[in-house]
């Protein structure tokens, strides 16, 4: 009835990932031996141009898919659905090789145990683009394969027979795709086929709604949090809200005896409790008495201090041409400040373990499944090969699931009850104790020469690290978050004399990936001294970046989206007074994310009324699916850019909902206009690149209307403390 | 205490924490998941549900009060899969939802709303509901508002 999902998986995926690790390992002798300076700054130019391998090695169509009974074919994804529709452009890209209509295309999440496994987390934009030509290679597969079953069947030659509508026939012969799977016993793997060419493309760039919407719409798909199985009990967790901190005394007696508590295991750094419902545990949590220990008083000042560029190690990540030639022009300098910022996914982190002997089922929200496997071997006495985590949709990603968040604790609760047992987090904790994204310093100095360009630009900027949270070690060895908070910081425009150098300072509380990592941050500070550096060469801020577009492809497709944005954007049309207008531009892996913004500033508010985007991002799977994720950044980039910002009082995080953590809403929304400059480029992300080029395009759209420069996020306190320091 | 309601068309009884949230009787022990946990604070509006056809917040609704009462979830709002509520016919053909968490809340924010707006205006919309949406989805969610009012209107279903 199914391809058999049975046969061993293939050794080879395994051992290529043994042989990366040992790559690791060598890098990190080589580190050693030639001395750290050159070989970081030797990685960071190859990571400024690396695209992300998907970390998927096993393309066997018999472990991707199961052919159903009823025709429809079940899609097993080594990538979890967090929202970014990457369910709907699989379907679509594996129909397009199968033959079959692209809603009898079922798409599920491969567990860790069944279907293609992933190295590398759901993130960077790259399960579209890492996994475009790999997904339609394995459907295309799966088609031979049935195929050969069929001439096989038949006996008749192969080239004899045809596909469509999920149908194979042969002159007379005609059997369906699931009637040809229920007559094999035995699959003889065809050869991968040429792919079809983009020429004769039935589904890839037409427009399709998405695989997920109906069960979503109808309340019924199932997230993380929804997981409920037979006998499963709730558990809360009394977290330190202080950063690194450890219980120093707790008197769990009361909680004990509080109606409906099974069970409480205390750890070094919490306390957690088991019972018959969530309100039971979470009454009970509330009885603990504990005192932590921790070091008290850190405060934000102290975050911005150890994030202040010239603390920390310093690493060169770009150094072209003389950035120290002097000119007669005088230098300009620009200071720039960007928050510590919390992802606020709707959901919150959520597990659900199952410990049963010597095995764990855990049920995850989670981006990245083998990384939690992995973690929870080390953390806990159960084997890796024991360990199952079944992902379901994610309520929110945007980073925030990419690392270990309470599996551990879930898994050693189930462990003590000896039932399955359901962790979420509170608002508070997701807040306190997630990870946050880094606060960021930047410091450029720009020479214009006698022509108005700009012929000396340099970048130096302190920020934490986004992507160590997982590997503490890589901190040792390279120093700086090149790889992702430095993300976006090397100078793109041409420019003679350029440098850009990070600060990788310490901060004492998780801090990690975000949506675009360090795009965000980098592009605010270089996008909005484009603008500075233009009104001095008294230039307009569009034109002025087209003059700073050489030659190389990336750059001669910035310039042509930019004219473009600039053109149906409507840049140059007359404005009233009370509008400001701002650009900006970002290139992220490969896709080119432009953003025209126009604001207003109503009884001191910030009010942004019209955002166009032009995204460049090679060929397009799904254009709703991007346009959704283009007006989602969007939205995701107004808040960020307005509103939010995390701060520290005596060592704990102060926001603790969302009453104190200010997030757009409705009454934020601008209009959003998205042009999408098509193309025949393979695909590269669109989830992050479009959150970027806002916060610039905002801060220079109110420098357009008010002539004040906002150079720190969030805008809305930068302004107010603009007015409070002029009315002084 | 026994707590004796009707959720969506089932009348049930359950002995439950007075004081728990509505929302967990709701989810862990109606066993509807479509409701969801966002806040805790009665914020973010993610476990919206009506009832007696009122738009409660249900995270910060005790139980016990929900006594003898109706209570519509989501999974009530539409009269089966065939035929669905105007509201998520609109979000259907607007494609709102992105990872989707926070529709639910807003589906049911947004029905109750159209009982008291015949013909919101955009501002309209932007004033009267508060719910949060992180992957923001806010534009869509608007335009199938106002689609689903004019659908409404038309056909005049409740």
């Amino acid at each position: 009835m199914k391809v058999s999902t049975e046969k061993p998986k293939k050794g080879f995926s395994r051992r290529k990932f043994l042989a990366r690790s040992g790559a690791t390992i060598l890098g990190s002798v080589a580190l050693l031996y030639f001395g750290r300076s050159r070989v970081r700054g030797a990685l960071s130019n190859l990571a400024a141009g690396m695209k992300f391998d998907s970390g998927v090695t096993d393309f066997d169509p018999t472990v991707w898919f199961e052919v159903n009974a009823d025709n429809t074919i079940t899609l097993k994804s080594p990538k979890v659905e967090m929202g970014q529709g990457i369910f709907t452009g699989f379907a679509i890209l594996a129909a397009e090789e199968l033959d079959v209509d692209f809603a009898g295309i079922k798409v599920v999440h491969a567990s860790t145990l069944s279907g293609p496994q992933s190295t590398a987390s759901t993130g960077m934009s790259n399960s579209t683009a890492s996994l475009y030509t790999g997904i339609r290679e394995v459907a295309a597969t799966l088609r031979e394969t049935l195929k050969l079953a069929a001439s096989k069947l038949w006996g008749v030659p192969i080239t004899t027979l045809q596909t469509a509508d999920g149908v194979i026939t042969s002159g007379s012969h005609r059997a369906t795709y699931a009637e040809i799977a229920q007559q094999t016993k035995k699959w003889k793997l065809a050869q991968t086929p040429a792919l079809r060419p983009a020429s004769t493309f039935k589904l890839i760039g037409k427009e399709h709604k998405r695989v997920d919407a109906e069960e979503k719409v109808l309340g019924k798909a199932v997230y993380g949090i929804d997981t409920d199985i037979p006998g499963m009990l709730y558990g809360s967790v009394l977290y330190c809200p202080y950063f690194g901190g450890e219980v120093k005394t707790a008197d769990t007696s009361r909680a004990s005896d509080s109606p409906g508590v099974l069970k409480i295991v205390q750890d070094k750094q919490w306390i957690g409790v088991v019972a018959r419902t969530r309100y039971a545990a979470e009454q009970a949590v509330s009885k603990i008495e504990v005192s932590w220990a921790f070091e008290p008083n850190y405060s934000t000042r102290d975050a911005i201090e150890a994030i202040t560029v010239g603390n920390g190690v310093a690493v060169v990540m770009q150094d072209e041409g003389d950035a120290t030639v002097d000119s007669k022009s005088e230098r300009m300098i620009g200071e720039y400040r960007t928050p510590l910022g919390y992802h606020a996914s709707m959901e919150p982190s959520v597990m659900i373990a199952d410990v049963s002997g010597e095995t764990v089922t855990l049920y995850a929200s989670t981006q990245n499944s083998a990384f939690m496997r992995e973690t929870i071997a080390a953390e806990t006495d159960f084997k890796e090969e024991n360990i199952e985590i079944i992902p379901r949709f994610i309520g929110g990603g945007f980073g925030r699931r990419g690392y270990k968040h309470n599996g551990i604790e879930a898994v050693k609760l189930s462990k003590a009850a000896g039932k399955p047992v359901h962790l979420l987090y509170t608002r508070q904790q997701e807040f306190q104790n997630g990870h946050v994204r880094p606060n960021t310093h930047h410091i450029i100095h720009g020479q214009l020469d006698t022509n108005g360009k700009v012929s000396v630009l340099q970048h130096e900027f302190a920020t934490g690290s986004m992507a160590f949270l997982a590997v503490p070690i890589a901190k040792t060895i390279i120093g700086a978050d090149f790889p992702a908070a430095g993300h976006g910081a090397r100078i793109p425009y041409t420019i003679p004399n350029k440098t850009t150098k990070i600060w990788g300072g310490d901060l004492p509380f998780q801090t990690g990936l975000w949506r675009g990592v360090g795009m965000f941050a980098n592009t605010f500070a270089m996008e909005s001294f484009m603008d500075e550096m233009a009104e001095r060469a008294g230039v307009d801020p569009l034109k002025f970046r087209i003059e700073h577009c050489g030659n190389t492809e990336l750059l001669q497709r910035r310039k042509k989206l930019l004219l473009k944005l600039g053109e149906e954007g409507g840049w140059n049309t007359p404005k009233t007074d009370s509008l400001g207008r701002g650009i900006a531009v970002c290139e992220d892996r490969g896709t080119i994310s432009a953003a025209l913004v126009e604001v207003q500033i109503i009884d001191k508010k910030i009010k942004v009324t019209r955002v166009v985007q032009a995204i460049d991002a090679g060929i397009i799977v799904n254009p709703n699916g991007v346009r959704q994720q283009v007006e989602g950044a969007t939205i995701m980039a107004i808040s960020a850019a307005i509103y939010e910002e995390a701060t520290i009082e005596n060592s704990q995080f102060v926001q603790t909902n969302f009453v104190d953590y200010q997030v757009a809403t409705l009454r934020d929304t601008p209009q959003i206009e998205v042009i999408i400059q098509g193309s025949l480029e393979l695909p590269s992300g669109v989830g992050e690149p479009p959150i970027s080029p806002v916060a610039p395009a905002i801060a220079n759209a109110i420098y357009n209307l008010s002539g004040i420069r906002l150079r720190s996020l969030p805008l809305q306190a930068a302004l107010e403390a603009h007015y409070r320091d002029s009315e002084k | 205490m026994k707590i004796a309601l009707k959720i969506n068309t089932e009348a049930s009884t359950f002995e439950a924490d007075p004081d728990m949230p509505l929302l967990w009787l709701i989810r862990d022990e109606a066993k509807l998941k479509g409701t969801k946990f966002g806040c805790g604070k009665g914020i973010c509006g993610a476990c919206s549900v009506h009832i007696d056809g009122e738009l409660v917040r249900s995270c910060l609704y005790p139980a016990h009060m929900a006594h003898e009462k109706a209570v519509t979830t989501i999974e009530g709002l539409s009269k089966g899969q065939d035929r669905l509520h105007f509201v998520q016919q609109a979000w259907l053909e607007v494609q709102v939802p992105q990872c989707g968490y926070c529709q639910p809340g807003f589906m049911m924010a947004a029905a109750d709303f159209l009982k008291r707006h015949k013909n919101p205006t955009e501002e309209d919309i932007q004033n009267s509901i508060s719910n949060i949406c992180r992957c923001g989805t806010y534009p869509r969610i608007i335009k199938a508002i106002l689609l689903a009012a004019q659908t409404k209107n038309h056909e005049s279903i409740d």
